[in-house]
């Protein structure tokens, strides 16, 4: 075990992984991370702690892993590279070992453009970090796990034991070199993989396909993201906004018929629609765990966590193993 | 008001020295800048052309109407279509001028107390007094005839050059101050040494005022006139001893002014007979075809025999068949064929086959003579072998062109003035040769706005051949200034300082011809370039001028421009660049609340000049140039339009909108005046 | 080359109206080829603060001067003692003109006119593109001559991130990946597997995080003094 976490725990024993998401609230007050964190205790193996998704102002991640820790629900902390130097990195991982964490996700972080949105201000007038890059973290965090050092050299005295993880966007381009990118992530060091969400399958295939050739599926494990589609807008917005993500015009669909279904009721609309998002999450999620070399799956139901109960119910997923 | 006065230094006047000339000034033997005086007058500044004509050349009018344009032969225009008509173009300054003219006249003060005797008031004799006249010499001109002009007014018809014309330069140089002494034939009426007594130095200007005659049988006795007395006595109206039936010998101008005089004398019939091939004939081209339109015909590669006589009547001539006029080295050497002859049937014979000089003038005095009998010289001094005496025109040059005859007087007269100030004479005459500017290169070429020349107009040939009256009717205003538009002002173009240029390429991607080399700084290639004048405004580090227009002038002149903007105004002060074809359209009247500045094109208008007219207190600004169609240059309309619109980003800051920056892209035939009116309508009128 | 842009005008004039005789300095080298600060741009700006000036009602001599470069003394050495009549100097030259200039006028204000911006090449007529960040420790020969420092977002080591879309980085349309410029040019050299080693954290410090930098040619000091 490198870190012994639960989620380790789960991906040892051969048993496809589960991971959700938790998203922290812009207040001070610790009472929705705890509601959030009975909402996904015992559905999942852990749950991720977005870290300032977007660039907007939340609980850290850290603080509000420690209170869904607290809870009783396993967190996947999350680091971006955005807002801190290797020096506050390794000072905030030392204290998030020292608290408990075991799992820690090392991304890029979305750029501070992006935290002026919708009627939110942000602070798209921040000065950005990016000391190191997601990759570099993750060898960070691998060399004070397995060196007891840190990035400049010096011993630590206790090593951080940390399960590293990293983001791969399989869809993203240029498309052919994904493959060879998320092999770099686990030559640094990942022991395991969230990707982003999936709704056209056949590209992940085809490119899960090439990361067995590259032999990395059996250096990590590969989690495929689920985004939990709730409209038919918000499956478009996907479509053209999210980079690396493409969804199949079937898709968009069906989830549009949904909609129509409820003519002008608006509340049957939002039903209809979620009922039908529900449902395209648990195929998709069943056809993700079919590929080769997929050993999880990883569920975002994003300001919706009430969701995930039934959905892992629904995909046969439930009870989570006992490790 | 600034201490530096930094401002006044970017506003100050700036007009480079051409470097080049182009093949048009290059060919006048006087190096008229004839750029600058062709721009003048298509911008309708005939005084300043005028100044500009005059200035190298005291014998304009006369050349205004009989030089043989060396410079239309050169001209770059001949690559695309036809040249520019810069005669013409002269003679219509120099008309339009005329008042202006007569009021600059005015005595020279005489500051030396040494005085020069002319001999000959020809082109020579006239352009060296009037040099020395200004060098503040006394002068006196000894003519012979009873006129001054020499071969001007007693040889060069009437119909060609008027009596009137010609008297604008006679009066030119005379008001001076220069003295004249008419009837006065030197060697009789007084003596070379007489006057060396006289004057300090002395010019021999005389030209070659005697005809040459042929030796062959029948040639004395009358019926045989000599051309220069046929003229004299022609411009003098003397009995000329002329019958009906007219054979003209020769094929020069000479014998084409005979044959065309004596039409106006009355004869019946004129022809005229010569050694030379149509192609071989001396004589311009366009002389022999008016003179055919006039109905005088010509008989090529015949050589005269024998004047054939019956008791003192003159039958005819006996002329027998040229085979070739020149050798295989191009010498004058003509052959005949003996066997083909012919009698062309005549009662008078005039014999226009050249000219000489009198030389009795010289006996007694040191001044020698060569194997050929020209007066002998040294052509780094102008002297001849006699100190004190010097030499100009046709009687040392030989036959040759009256602006030719002028080059040779100013070198004469500056000859003299270095004698006279004990200077060295070879060294001070010494001229720096100017850089020529090369042949039009073909792309260029293809990219010059097509328009045809407009030809003068001549008198009905049937009517005009019975008197002596001027024949070219010349330009009206508006012809005047599309054809002076035709110029393509090489030379005078834009020039770089290489010490503001830091070769940001801006000139490159602008000009439209390709002109600018680019190395480590920009040389703007005088072959190329055409003075669109686009590079000027464009250049970040005002490293570009014009040569042939000052590029600050629009922003000294603003302020005045503009005027005074009454506070309590109605009518918004709105300043409009006009093109020249539209601010000299005196068809069309613009409202006064507009005030004109007239550019040679759009292209010159720069962001610079535009916001002075705001800093001056203007309302608004407007452009009225031509569409693409019309416009002598590719791009301009489309490059101002940005640039008007850069303008408009730049004022919308002091809270002006853009409505106070307009312009019309004038088509053929648009209310050009009525659009311009309405833009200027549209412009509020900014508070105090 | 530097590139910069003029600040907008009513920026300029709230720091110019506090004074009576202002000096508009320009520069011909790198900001007049971008057309924010050459002679031109200079005379340009005097002209709009002057009529400024008439239409607030403020008396104001403002006049426009240029010399080749500002980061040269010998350059504007020989003006400046008709530049220190002024109160103020608008120098229109790029930041390091005004601080260069504001170390060796002595009491006379100086400020910038224009905001400069970053080291770029001329794409196209107009275009100005930022391709260096001056980071000191140039690694072009590791990702095909394209800097990840200047032109990746994040200044990533390994990109490209999750946000590269259709080859346009995630923060705006108009600007490329870099890395997906990286990659796509190694493919086409054949030296793509070049990027297949993990690159370790960067040493900052030869950039701006190092602290202001200077530079010192030895044979090139003290010229005056050397004997030879």
């Amino acid at each position: 075990m490198k870190s012994g976490s639960n989620l380790e725990k789960v991906l040892a024993s051969g048993n496809p992984a589960v991971t959700a998401e938790l998203g922290p609230p812009m207040s001070a007050s610790p009472e929705e991370v705890i509601h959030k964190a009975k909402l996904l205790k015992g559905f999942c193996d852990a749950a991720n702690i977005t870290d300032c998704q977007t660039a907007v102002v939340r609980i850290s991640s850290i603080a509000a892993a420690k209170i869904a820790l607290d809870q009783g629900l396993e967190p996947v902390m999350q680091m971006t590279c955005r807002d801190r130097n290797r020096i506050a990195m390794q000072a905030d991982l030392l204290g998030a070992a020292a608290l408990g964490l075991k799992n820690c996700l090392c991304i890029a972080g979305d750029h501070q453009s992006f935290s002026a949105a919708g009627r939110l201000k942000g602070h798209p007038g921040a000065k950005n970090v990016y000391d190191v890059d997601s990759i570099q973290l993750a060898g960070i965090l691998k060399k004070m796990r397995d060196e007891g050092l840190q990035e400049g050299g010096d011993k630590i005295e206790e090593a951080p034991r940390f399960f590293i993880g990293s983001a791969w966007t399989p869809g993203g381009d240029p498309m052919d070199y994904r493959p060879y990118r998320l092999k770099k992530k686990v030559d640094a060091g990942s022991d395991f993989i969230q990707t982003q969400g999936i709704y056209d399958v056949e590209i992940f295939r085809r490119q899960m396909k090439k990361a067995v050739e590259l032999g990395v599926t059996e250096r990590t494990a590969v989690l495929g993201g689920i985004i939990v589609p709730r409209s038919a807008m918000m499956l478009k917005y996907m479509d053209n906004a999210v980079a690396g993500v493409s969804v199949p015009k079937e898709l968009i669909e069906r989830m549009a018929k949904a909609k129509e279904a409820a003519g002008d009721d608006k509340k049957k609309a939002r039903e209809l629609q979620e009922a039908e998002g529900i449902k395209i999450t648990v195929e998709l999620i069943k056809q993700v765990l079919d590929i080769p070399g997929v050993k999880g799956v990883h569920i975002q139901a994003i300001e919706w966590e009430s969701a995930i109960e039934g959905i892992v119910k629904e995909a046969g997923l439930y009870p989570r193993p006992g490790v | 008001m600034s201490e530096v006065e930094a401002e006044e230094k970017n506003n100050e006047v700036c007009v480079p020295e051409k470097t080049h000339f182009p093949p048009c000034r290059d060919a006048c033997p006087v190096n008229t800048d004839i750029q600058s005086y062709v721009w003048l007058i298509g911008e309708g500044r005939y005084e300043e052309a005028l100044d500009v004509i005059r200035s190298v050349n005291p014998i304009a009018s006369a050349c205004s109407l009989i030089c043989h344009h060396p410079c239309e032969q050169q001209c770059r225009r001949c690559d695309v279509d036809q040249p520019v008509s810069i005669r013409p173009l002269k003679r219509f300054a120099l008309e339009q001028a005329t008042e202006y003219r007569r009021k600059k006249r005015r005595a020279v003060p005489k500051t030396r107390d040494k005085s020069i005797a002319v001999i000959g008031s020809g082109p020579s004799g006239l352009t060296a007094a009037n040099d020395l006249a200004d060098l503040g010499y006394g002068v006196t001109i000894y003519e012979k005839n009873p006129d001054l002009g020499g071969m001007l007014s007693s040889a060069i018809p009437t119909y060609r050059l008027s009596r009137e014309a010609l008297k604008e330069d006679i009066d030119d140089v005379l008001s001076k101050g220069v003295e004249s002494v008419t009837d006065c034939n030197i060697g009789h009426d007084i003596t070379l040494e007489e006057l060396k007594e006289k004057h300090d130095a002395v010019l021999i200007a005389v030209g070659l005022a005697e005809s040459r005659s042929l030796p062959i049988p029948g040639v004395e006795g009358p019926g045989v006139l000599l051309a220069i007395p046929f003229l004299f006595n022609a411009a003098y109206n003397k009995p000329t001893g002329m019958g009906k039936n007219v054979l003209v010998i020769g094929g020069g101008n000479v014998a084409v002014d005979v044959a065309r005089t004596a039409l106006r004398l009355g004869a019946d019939k004129v022809e005229m007979v010569c050694l030379e091939s149509e192609e071989e004939m001396p004589a311009w081209d366009w002389e022999v075809e008016e003179a055919d339109d006039e109905g005088v015909k010509v008989h090529h590669r015949w050589g005269p025999k024998a004047v054939r006589r019956d008791g003192d009547s003159v039958k005819g001539l006996d002329v027998v068949k040229v085979t070739s006029v020149f050798d295989e080295n191009g010498r004058f050497s003509p052959s005949f064929d003996e066997e083909n002859k012919q009698l062309m049937e005549a009662d008078t014979i005039i014999i226009t086959i050249g000219q000489m000089s009198n030389y009795d003038f010289l006996k007694g005095s040191n001044v020698e003579r060569d194997e050929r009998g020209l007066i002998k010289w040294d052509r780094e001094t102008q002297m001849s072998t006699e100190r004190g005496i010097f030499v100009s025109g046709e009687v040392v040059t030989g036959p040759g062109s009256a602006i030719a005859a002028a080059a040779s007087g100013h070198r004469s007269a500056r000859a003299i003035h270095l004698y006279l100030e004990g200077q060295d004479i070879a060294q001070g005459l010494h001229a720096v040769e100017k850089a020529r500017i090369d042949k039009l290169p073909q792309d260029v070429a293809e990219k010059v706005h097509r328009v045809s020349r407009n030809e003068t107009e001549l008198l009905d040939p049937k009517t005009r051949c019975r008197e002596f009256v001027q024949i070219e009717i010349g330009y009206d205003e508006l012809t005047a200034l599309k054809e002076a538009r035709r110029c393509r002002s090489c030379g005078g173009g834009a020039i770089v300082d290489q010490n503001k240029c830091m070769a940001c390429l801006t000139c490159l991607r602008v000009c439209p011809y390709d002109a600018p080399v680019v190395t480590n700084v920009s040389y703007i290639s005088p072959d190329r370039c055409q003075a669109c004048g686009l590079c000027a405004p464009e250049c970040p580090g005002r490293a570009i001028s014009m040569f042939g227009y000052d590029i600050n002038s629009i922003r000294r002149e603003m302020p005045s421009t503009v005027g005074k903007a009454e506070p309590s105004r109605k009518d918004p002060v709105v300043v409009a660049f006009m093109c020249s074809r539209y601010a000299l359209d005196k068809t069309v009247s613009i409202p006064a609340n507009i005030r004109k500045v007239q550019v040679h094109c759009a292209s010159r208008i720069d962001i610079l000049d535009i916001l002075k007219a705001f800093e001056s207190g203007a309302d608004g600004i407007s452009v009225v140039m031509c569409d693409s169609e019309g416009c002598r240059h590719p791009g301009v309309a489309g490059i101002v339009a940005k640039r008007l619109k850069q303008a408009q980003g730049l004022i919308g800051p002091l809270g002006i909108g853009s409505e106070a920056i307009s312009y019309i892209r004038a088509a053929e035939g648009q209310d050009w005046g009525k659009s311009l009116t309405e833009s200027a309508s549209k412009v509020s009128v900014r508070n105090k | 080359m530097i590139v910069g842009s003029q600040k907008p005008l009513d920026e300029i004039w709230e720091m110019a109206k506090g004074f009576k005789k202002v000096l508009v300095f320009g520069c011909n080298t790198c900001v007049a080829i971008c057309h924010a600060g050459g002679d031109k741009e200079a005379q340009t700006l005097a002209s709009l603060l002057r009529t400024r000036a008439v239409q607030e009602g403020l008396d104001m001599t403002v006049d426009s001067m240029a010399v080749q470069r500002h980061c040269e003394p010998e350059y504007f050495e020989p003006v400046m003692d008709k530049v220190r009549k002024y109160d103020m100097v608008l120098s229109t030259a790029c930041g390091v003109g005004v601080n260069f200039l504001s170390g060796r006028i002595g009491n006379v204000h100086v400020y910038p006119g224009i905001n400069t911006s970053f080291y770029g090449a001329v794409e196209a007529p107009g275009v100005f593109t930022e391709l260096c960040a001056g980071c000191g420790d140039c690694i072009l020969h590791m990702t095909g001559g394209i800097c990840p420092v200047a032109r990746c977002s994040k200044t990533l080591m390994n990109g490209p991130c999750g946000g590269t879309d259709k080859g346009k980085c995630e923060i705006g349309k108009e600007v490329d990946c870099a890395w997906y410029l990286i990659v796509e040019r190694m493919k086409a050299l054949g030296t793509l597997e070049q990027l297949a080693e993990v690159r370790p954290p960067r040493n900052w410090s030869p950039g701006t995080a190092g602290g202001p930098r200077r530079l010192t040619i030895e044979h090139l000091m003290d010229m005056e003094e050397s004997e030879e």
